[in-house]
Formats: C-alpha cells, structure tokens, sequence
C-alpha cells in the first residue's frame, strides 16, 4: 500500500507526471480490452481482408482520439495557438513543444494494441491466410484453385467442418503467426531503438532552448489551472457577498416600509452594521478575493481580456494604481480589471 | 478500501482528472451492466427483431435520463431557466453551457451500451438472423424449395443452438460468424465515430467561442455556489430564529411563573430573574437574523429570491433598477454598507 501511494504522489507531482499517469493508464485499459474482446473471423473470401486490417487499425485510431481527448494539454495547446496576441507575444517553439509531447504521449495505447495484436496473430491470420501462396505447402498439390480458395479462407477458422484437425491449416496457421510475431517484435524493437537515439541524442542538440520550452509549457497549463481556481475564489465570494446583500436589502426595505414591530424596545440601534469590524478595512482574505471586481460587466470584462489579451509575463512592469494588494480604491474600479490581474502574484 | 481511496484522489487532483474518472466510471458501470445482462433471444420470426431493437434502445434510453437525474445540476438549470427575471437578466448561453455539459456527460453510458452490444454480436445476430444471404453462404440451390415464411421460421433459429435445425441449408457457425463479423464492424466504426466527434468538438471549440466559454463557465459555476451558500445562509437563519424563539418562550414562561406567584416565596427571589437580560448568545443570535424576525418576513424574503433575483452588483444601495445592467459610467465613491462577514 505504502508504494502505491508514492507512486500516486509521484504521479500527482507535475503536470506532466500526470499526463504519464494518464497515458499508463490508456495503456492498461488498452490491454484488458484486448483481452476480453472476442476476436470472431468471418473465414469468408473478401471479408477476412476487410475484418483483420479493420481491427488492427480502427481500434488503434480510437484509442489515438481517446487519448488526445484525455490529455489536458491538447486543449491548452488548441487555445495557446489560436489566441489573440494581446500584451504576450507568442512562440511557435513552445506549441510546437505542447503538441510533440502531446502527440507522443496519444500514440502510446495504439502502438499498444498493434503490437499485442500482431504478437497475438489472429488478425493478421485472419487478413492474410487468403494471399497466401498455395504453392509452399505441399498439402494442396491434388486441390483444384477454387478449393485452395475457399480452404484457405476457412483457415483462421479451426472449429469448421472443412478445415478441422487438417494439417494443411495447421501449417498455413502456424507460417502466418510466424511472420506475424516476426513484424511484431521488429516493430517493438524499431520503436525502442527509435525512443532510446531520441532521449539520449536530444541533449546534443538545442538543449536550452527545449528547456526553455517545457519551462513554458508546464507554465501556460499552471497558469490555466490557477486562473481556473481564482475564478472559483471570485465566485464563492461574489456570490456569499451577493446573498447577504439580499438579507440586507430586504431587512432595510421592510424597514422602510415599517413593518418591523417593536424595534424601539428590542434593538435601539438598527442592526445593519454589526459585526466584525474587520469588513472594510483589508477585510482579510474575503475582500482580496474579490479583487474589486463587483458586478456582471466587470467580470464578463475581466474574462475577455484574460482571452483576448494576455498580461505580459514580466512581473515587474508597470506597479500601476494598484500598490498593494487587497484594499478597495474606487479609482481601481475604473481600470480595466485585465491589468490589475499581472499584478497579482499572491499564488 | 485504501486503494480505491487513493484512485480516488488521485483522479480529484484537477477538475479535469476527475471529470474523466466519472467519464471512466460511468462506462466502467455500463459495460458490466451489459456483462451483467442475460441476453435472451426469442428465435421466432416476428418477435427477433422487436426483442434486439428493444435491448439495443431501451437501456440507453434509461441510462441517458438516469444519467441527467442523478446530476444535482439538473434541478440548477431547471430553475435558472424557469425562473423570473426579477432583477438579474437570464443569459441563454449560460443555460447552454450547464445543458451540453450535463448532456455530454449523461451520454457516455448509452454510448457505451451500444458499442459493447455491437461488439458482443449477440443483439445483431438475433435481429438479422432472417436477413443472411443463404445462397452466398449456404446452399443455395435448396433455399427455392422452401417457401419464405419457412425460411424465415428457420433462419429465426440460428441464435438457438439448441433447436436449430436447418444445418442442411446453412451451417449455423458460418452464419453466427458473418453476422457478428458485420456488427463488430458496426461496432468499432459507432466508437471511432463518437470519439471523433468528441475530439472535433473539444479541438475545435478554442478556435471560435473562448471568450464566451469563459464566461459561461464562470457563471455556471457562480450559480451553483451562490445557490449553495443562499441555502446555507438560510439554514442558518433559521437555527438562530429557532433558538431566539424557543428562548423567548422559555423566558415568557418564566415570565408568567413569576407573575402566577408575586405574591408567594418566589418574590423574594432577586429581582434580576424577573426582567430577564438577554444572555450573552442572544444577542448574536438575534444578530444573525439580520432583521428577519417572522413567518411572513422569512415567507417574502424566499418569494422574492425565486421572483427577483438580486443583480449582479455588489457594494450598492440602489433603487431597483429594471434588471442587472443598470448603468456603466464611474460611480462616486460609494459607502460600503453591506460589512456582513460572517465566514461560511
């Protein structure tokens, strides 16, 4: 128990630790339904071809899909890429970062699948047990061609009538599985070579400008998430205060309209101010929540600049009106909320 | 236990991880459903195709709604649509948003139904059994011999190992693997098509709308919250009315005790008893109440929460003004008067 949860820590540690707990886990729901889909050949002339092409490769593009739909990034990459340029210049490098490594990540359950299927050899058995060439297996010397067609379609098929405990089949059967596992381990190798030259000849080439990329990207997906998480701040406190502004507006309408009773001996003093005194002044995390940001106009703005026109990432330009934090100035309301947001690094 | 515990959190730490591990679970649930399910062909010519059709719509259908009211959203965009618009203007593309999100999420079970029933062959086998082309698979010179009706009672059969008896006309192994050959095909093109279709929408939506799904986003998110927080609010309201009313009865009680005895030993009991100072809590109870004090004030308070929503402004004592929108110029300073910080 103790590793697994090192191992979800671990996971849990960076976006991009994440991104490969994810793409392990498309892996493993790769393998379980390999495993519990029953493979059925039709062992008819032109459908073998069309069934086990189709099944080694239409899974594989739906896992690809899941995958890219699974992975945040890809999204993160689709808005990074089609964002006005506002006060943040953009870099092709750093998209183009986003998508290999979303890319790469989206293949891993589909080479997962091929690689089990043709390990496995029913599909390509299936494909392939027609073009067979008759003329390496002796068995079919004294069969007219029609026949070898029609037994070799039957061949991925061992419970049939026509092909049962023949050793013809057999031989065909096990000449395909051969070649099938050969073209599967030499992919796997291929692929392992392939990823082995790319991790360890990539420092020979750029390596600071790709760590500047990952810093990048891993900082666009951070800075989604924490806007995502001060928008859920702002709204908690917008609406709480909302609420007790409805208290208190009907208390001060039932007022005006005297239907309170017996006010005189019960509360002398009207009760719309009680409390803690701590409300206005720095309010303590409430008010610095809600960043002066107060009504419907001015969050549907604030959210429009935030896409239309990203703060620079230079945390240090312009203090602007706003010196510090929290504390409402009324003049701050008439700047648009999208600056004030740079300012802010309270995170 | 602890290891569903820590999948759990391991799926709670973004909102994206646990929106896909409920995306996950759902279809996880389905598919065992169907695994589940005995399946359960009648092999009679009439009645195949009603039974397939039936088991390959219904459960969807029912998956979809039970998927739509087990989502406590639901109950939300109900009442943001139907609601009056008091003083806060309805934004349809809020009520959009909250409808596709639920949607799409109340859709992954059906869609798992369907595929998994497509790829299992036994839902297709019984409805097309009557449909296999005896005279490719079969033989065919036999099949003008029989009239159709007896075909058709026939290849009805081919589900039912059992009672098939029509191995003379037709294998029945050949005409089980066309058939479910084709609707593993239908099945795998159903998946690819639906997780094309998902990834189009996902990809292709920042290209157009970002700005607007920001915004809908956050107030769907905002009407949810304030919605929580009014019932909190008005949960605990009604604690400190009950408590200040059950305290005032007591003290009434009290009250009438002393007076039912004035003239016996109680009178010379010290006479702080008598007129009774308030202990300490009633006082912030009664400040809790925020002036709502009776049954028809808490009843106006509620009906004018449903008919006229405060608007989205905070910070000012204004007339109502039509809806939410009143006014956009620099307002003078304004006077804080709401410095209700109760922390919720």
């Amino acid at each position: 128990m103790e590793k697994f949860r090192v191992l979800f820590q671990h996971f849990q540690s960076s976006s991009e630790s994440v991104m490969n707990g994810i793409c392990l886990l498309l892996a493993a729901v790769t393998i379980k339904l390999y495993s519990s889909f029953d493979f059925n050949c039709p062992c008819l002339a032109r459908y073998n071809a069309l069934y086990g092409l189709g099944l080694l490769l239409t899974p594989p593009l739906a896992l690809f899909l899941c995958g890219l739909l699974a992975n945040r990034q890809s999204v993160l990459m689709v808005e990074e890429w089609r964002r006005p340029v506002g006060h943040r210049r953009k870099d092709p490098g750093i998209i183009r970062y986003m998508c290999s490594s979303v890319l790469q990540r989206a293949l891993a359950a589909p080479l997962v699948w091929i690689l089990l299927a043709l390990l496995d050899g029913k599909c390509f058995v299936c494909a392939f047990s027609s073009s067979v060439d008759p003329e390496k297996f002796l068995d079919f010397a004294n069969m007219t061609p029609s026949q070898v067609q029609l037994f070799l379609a039957k061949v991925p098929c061992k419970e049939d009538e026509l092909v049962r405990d023949s050793p013809a089949r057999k031989a065909v059967s096990r000449y395909l599985r051969c070649l099938s596992q050969a073209i599967g381990w030499s992919i796997t190798l291929l692929l392992i070579i392939l990823a082995f030259l790319g991790r360890c000849l990539r420092p020979c080439f750029d390596q600071t400008v790709f760590l500047q990329r990952r810093y990048w990207s891993n900082y666009v997906d951070l800075e989604q998430k924490l806007f995502d998480e001060t928008c859920c701040e702002h709204a908690r406190d917008f609406a709480h205060r909302c609420v007790l502004h409805f208290f208190a507006n009907m208390q001060s309408e039932m007022r005006a309209r005297g239907l309170r009773r017996d006010t005189a001996d019960r509360d002398p003093e009207p009760p719309v101010t009680p409390g803690p005194q701590d409300g206005l002044d720095g309010g303590g995390s409430g008010k610095a929540h809600l960043r002066a940001v107060c009504s419907r106009e001015q969050v549907d703005r604030l959210l429009s600049t935030w896409y239309s026109s990203k703060p620079p990432l230079d945390l240090l330009a312009s203090p602007g009106i706003w010196g510090g934090r929290g504390g409402l100035n009324h003049r701050a309301l008439t700047v648009a909320p999208g600056n004030r947001l740079s300012q802010h690094t309270d995170v | 236990m602890d290891k569903f515990r820590m999948i759990f959190q391991f799926l709670q730490s973004n909102q994206e991880s646990f929106m896909n591990g409920i995306c996950g679970i759902m279809a996880l649930a389905s598919a065992q459903m169907y695994s589940a399910f005995d399946f359960n062909c009648p092999c009679l010519p009439g009645y195949n195709a009603a039974y397939s059709a039936g088991i390959l719509l219904a459960p969807p259908l029912v998956l979809f709604l039970l998927g739509l009211v087990m989502n406590n959203n639901v109950s939300m965009l109900a009442e943001e649509w139907k609601r009056p618009p008091g003083r806060r203007a309805k934004d349809p593309a809020v009520l959009r948003y909250m409808f596709c999100s639920m949607a799409q999420r109340a859709l992954i079970a059906p869609v798992v139904w369907v595929a998994v029933t497509l790829l299992d062959g036994k839902c297709f086998l019984c409805a097309f059994c009557t449909a296999v082309p005896v005279s490719v698979l079969g033989n065919g010179s036999l099949a003008p011999g029989l009239s159709p009706p007896e075909l058709a009672r026939l290849l009805a059969r081919v589900p039912c190992p059992d009672i098939y008896d029509g191995d003379w006309l037709l294998a029945r192994e050949v005409a089980v693997r066309y058939l479910r050959c084709i609707s593993q095909a239908l099945g795998w093109s159903f998946v690819l098509l639906t997780t094309l279709l998902a990834f189009v929408v996902r990809s292709v939506r920042p290209c157009f709308t970002q700005a607007a799904f920001l915004k809908s986003k956050y107030w769907s998110h905002y009407i949810d919250i304030e919605r929580k927080l009014f019932d909190e609010t008005c949960t605990e309201h009604a604690k400190a009315f009950a408590k200040v009313c059950i305290q005032q009865f007591f003290e009434a009680m009290n009250h009438d005790l002393e007076l039912g005895h004035a003239h016996g030993a109680l009178a010379t009991a010290p006479a702080g008893l008598a007129a009774p100072a308030p202990p300490e809590g009633a006082e912030e109870e009664r400040e809790k109440l925020r002036g709502i004090t009776d049954q028809g004030a808490v009843n106006r308070l509620l009906t004018s929460w449903h008919k006229c929503k405060p608007p989205l402004r905070l910070g000012q004592e204004e007339p109502p003004v039509g809806n939410g929108w009143a006014g956009g110029g620099p307002r003078p300073p304004r006077k804080e008067v709401a410095t209700y910080f109760s922390r919720v």
